[in-house]
């Protein structure tokens, strides 16, 4: 992959490493047909940013990985990608007024070669070359889909600019209750420590503010602010409006970036599962539903397993069957989520993920808890806060839960989808599949318990586990080939 | 020892009498070698030569003309003294460091030999500090042995090109390595971190390039803890020579425009951190 932005477009591009630094500690880097696309998560996995610069947006955009300059790499199918640490590229582009008044062009090149190199053509010929060391991974890929949402507003970045500077630096998550007539930005109190004593903060918006306002089922969500600071950062210094797509609590917002040919932007974040709210009916077509809820009728199915699996016996028969399953599509998608995750991304460490998920579960969206809790009561960890309060459950952990739902609830949509994906990924799969069940034997529940826990860990920590192009739960989502 | 015997009083029994009417010009060329406590100063007729070590591996001069000075007078061939530079600079600032125009802060300087304290006596606006600073035994400087015939490499910049280099050094990297080359890529900072190795690469037909004699390829590592307090005097500088000799030793000389157009030079020397091997 080659690629060459010219002095103009440095301080966007620049912009938007900024703002994608500030969701995940790593930066997924893959040269597409149509564009290169920058994607992160955070590590909770709540939050999922993605740029993709069309062609249109280089001097020179060269994706393939076998035309760099000599051709002499062999023709690889798929085109490389990578991840790299986000510290090292925004070290590459720390200062932007800096870079927008001395870089004339910025070249980056990605080869098989042990290095993905930036190099910034500067003012009096001066050349600086950063070789950043990176990782090779599989695709990055949240499931979401706007088209589906009943819910689409857009409106101009300095709007939510203005709203949102009114909330407490420290505030972490923030409530958007939306209304045909209006919108109300709160920041969200937990249940505890006693919500009287705490700071309210609340902000009305008339539907008129708005560029487009559609609203087509009264909701309430709440999501981290954080990360949408940095969204709304990028889409002011872009002075575009940001579109919001959303369906209900539990389900996944998107923050879209459209209108600028030369680039185009989503985010998507989790929002707080309410357990009060009955969202039954998932919308099955989006990869991102709640699966807590619809779950429980099925519970009893194979599909369902996975959760089953924690307390019962049969766990073990069902994982297996589940991983069968699994082999069969080949593909691992785990993706997205319930409520809270939405994001499919691992591929091979799926099934440790998936194990780690449960305890995951737990964490507190109620919803699944409700429908999860007659099976899974007994979590295996014994950790896990399964049994967490019926009520709204801490939103920062919630993300985690992403893979397994998905799983259960979409299991033909992924058959389809998984046609696509790649040999040597399923291998992985299977091999690991393999390993852990070879025993035939369910493991005791002690070894069990910690596997998982470790597991839930590594997903943490792994985050950046590679992500499948294949994994993609559903059509709509953007940038598959 | 006490102040009864440290004071100075008649500019009579002074060695050293320097007047300037803007203190500023003196702080700000101090600042340029500000990274440890204390400093050693050697007054001559040339001017004043205030040094900074670090770890024996590494050298600062300041250099103050004579000419920097609207009065200087001195007694002796030379004086060298010891004085804690946070305390020099704190009282050469105490009306503040800011330059609003017309507000000169006026200083005499004062020293009365061996033992004596440094007086200093700055006005502004009609108001009058005194200070008194301890001086202390000077300490032996380290000799490079750095001599312009042995260089075998220099290079003439504008510092504003490598300011940003500098100030943006991968710390992550222990060493950074100077490359210097008749041929490319002619001049390159390097610096090898975690996240991978950073390059700039400066052209000798570069415009920020004045002057570029290079004879033979030169690449050098110096610890970057050791370089990286020289970016004071980069700040503060419009033209940087940097020069290597036969050694590998590395002089950076800093052309430091003061105010009053008048000019200092700061100088860094630094030795290198080992051979490399190719």
């Amino acid at each position: 992959m080659k690629c060459i932005i010219p002095g103009t477009n440095i301080k966007v591009f620049g912009k938007a490493i900024h703002s994608l630094s500030k969701i995940g500690e790593e930066l997924y880097l893959e040269p597409l047909e149509h564009g290169l696309a920058l994607r992160t998560v955070n590590a909770a996995r709540s939050a999922y940013g993605c740029f993709i610069f069309a062609p249109e947006f280089f001097y020179h955009y060269d994706n393939s990985s076998e035309a760099t300059e000599g051709g002499e790499i062999e023709d690889v199918e798929e085109t490389f990608k990578c991840k790299i640490q986000m510290k090292s590229v925004l070290a590459v582009f720390r200062s932007l007024s800096t870079l927008e008044r001395s870089v004339d062009r910025c070249k980056i090149t990605l080869d098989e070669g042990p290095r993905l190199v930036f190099q910034l053509y500067c003012k009096h010929s001066i050349t600086k070359t950063y070789n950043l060391t990176f990782q090779e991974c599989e695709t990055l890929q949240a499931v979401f889909s706007k088209d589906l949402c009943p819910n689409a507003i857009t409106a101009q970045a300095k709007l939510l600019t203005d709203v949102v500077q009114n909330f407490q630096l420290s505030l972490e998550e923030i409530t958007l209750i939306v209304s045909p007539e209006k919108v109300i930005l709160k920041n969200y109190v937990e249940s505890e420590p006693d919500p009287s004593k705490v700071l309210h903060t609340q902000m009305s918006l008339a539907a008129e503010e708005f560029d487009y306002f559609q609203i087509g089922v009264d909701t309430e969500l709440t999501f981290c602010l954080k990360e949408l600071r940095a969204i709304l950062a990028f889409a002011e210094a872009a002075g575009m409006p940001l579109s919001l797509h959303f369906e209900t609590s539990g389900k996944p917002i998107v923050f879209s970036l459209e209108g600028d040919p030369a680039f185009d932007s989503n985010f998507v974040m989790a929002t707080l599962a309410d357990l009060g709210s009955t969202q039954g009916s998932q919308s099955s077509q989006q990869a991102i539903s709640r699966a807590g809820t619809s779950t429980v009728g099925t519970s009893k199915t194979k599909r369902t397993v996975k959760r089953t699996q924690q307390q019962e016996n049969k766990r073990n028969e069902s994982e297996m069957m589940e991983n069968r399953r699994l082999q069969e599509n080949r593909q691992p998608n785990r993706s997205c989520a319930g409520g809270e995750s939405f994001l499919p991304m691992d591929s091979g460490f799926d099934d440790m993920m998936n194990d780690g998920m449960d305890d995951v579960i737990a964490m507190g969206a109620n919803e699944m808890e409700a429908a999860l809790s007659q099976e899974t009561a007994p979590q295996r960890n014994g950790a896990l806060k399964h049994e967490a309060s019926p009520e709204r459950s801490a939103s920062p952990e919630i993300p985690l839960e992403l893979g397994k739902r998905p799983r259960s609830q979409y299991p033909e949509e992924k058959l389809t989808s998984h046609d696509q994906s790649h040999d040597d990924v399923s291998m992985v799969m299977e091999e690991e599949v393999e390993e852990e069940l070879v025993p035939g034997t369910p493991p005791s529940k002690r070894f069990r318990s910690m596997f998982f826990g470790i597991s839930s860990q590594s997903q943490a920590t792994q985050a950046p586990a590679p992500a499948e192009k294949a994994e993609v739960l559903c059509e709509d989502t953007d940038d598959e080939d | 020892m006490s102040l009864a015997t440290q004071q100075g009083d008649d500019d009579d029994n002074n060695i050293l009498v320097a007047k300037v009417d803007n203190a500023r010009n003196i702080s700000n060329i101090l600042k340029a070698i500000h990274f440890r406590d204390t400093a050693t100063v050697f007054a001559s007729s040339n001017g004043l030569k205030v040094t900074v070590e670090e770890s024996k591996c590494v050298q600062a001069n300041a250099f103050i003309q004579a000419g920097v000075f609207q009065e200087y007078t001195i007694r002796q061939d030379s004086a060298t003294f010891k004085v804690n530079l946070t305390v020099l600079l704190e009282c050469l600032t105490i009306f503040g460091s800011s330059s609003a125009p017309g507000m000169n802060t006026a200083l005499k300087m004062c020293y009365a030999g061996y033992g004596s304290p440094l007086q200093l006596l700055l006005e502004e606006g009609g108001v009058l500090t005194d200070c008194s600073i301890k001086t202390m035994e000077p300490d032996e400087m380290l000799d490079f042995g750095f001599s312009s015939a042995n260089v075998e490499n220099k290079v003439i910049m504008k510092s504003e090109c490598l300011r940003e280099a500098w100030s943006e050094l991968d710390m992550t990297s222990e060493v950074l390595q100077i490359l210097m080359s008749p041929d490319k890529p002619y001049f390159r900072l390097s610096t090898f971190g975690y996240a991978g190795s950073i390059h700039a690469d400066y052209p000798k037909d570069s415009d920020m390039v004045e002057s570029f004699q290079c004879e033979q390829t030169q690449t050098n590592r110096y610890k970057l803890s050791l370089l990286k307090p020289s970016v004071k005097a980069l700040s503060l500088s419009c033209k940087i020579s940097i020069r290597t000799d036969h050694r590998g030793f590395l002089s950076l000389q800093y052309m430091v425009r003061n105010e009053d157009g008048q000019v200092s030079f700061v100088e860094y020397y630094c030795c290198p951190d080992e051979d490399v091997e190719e």
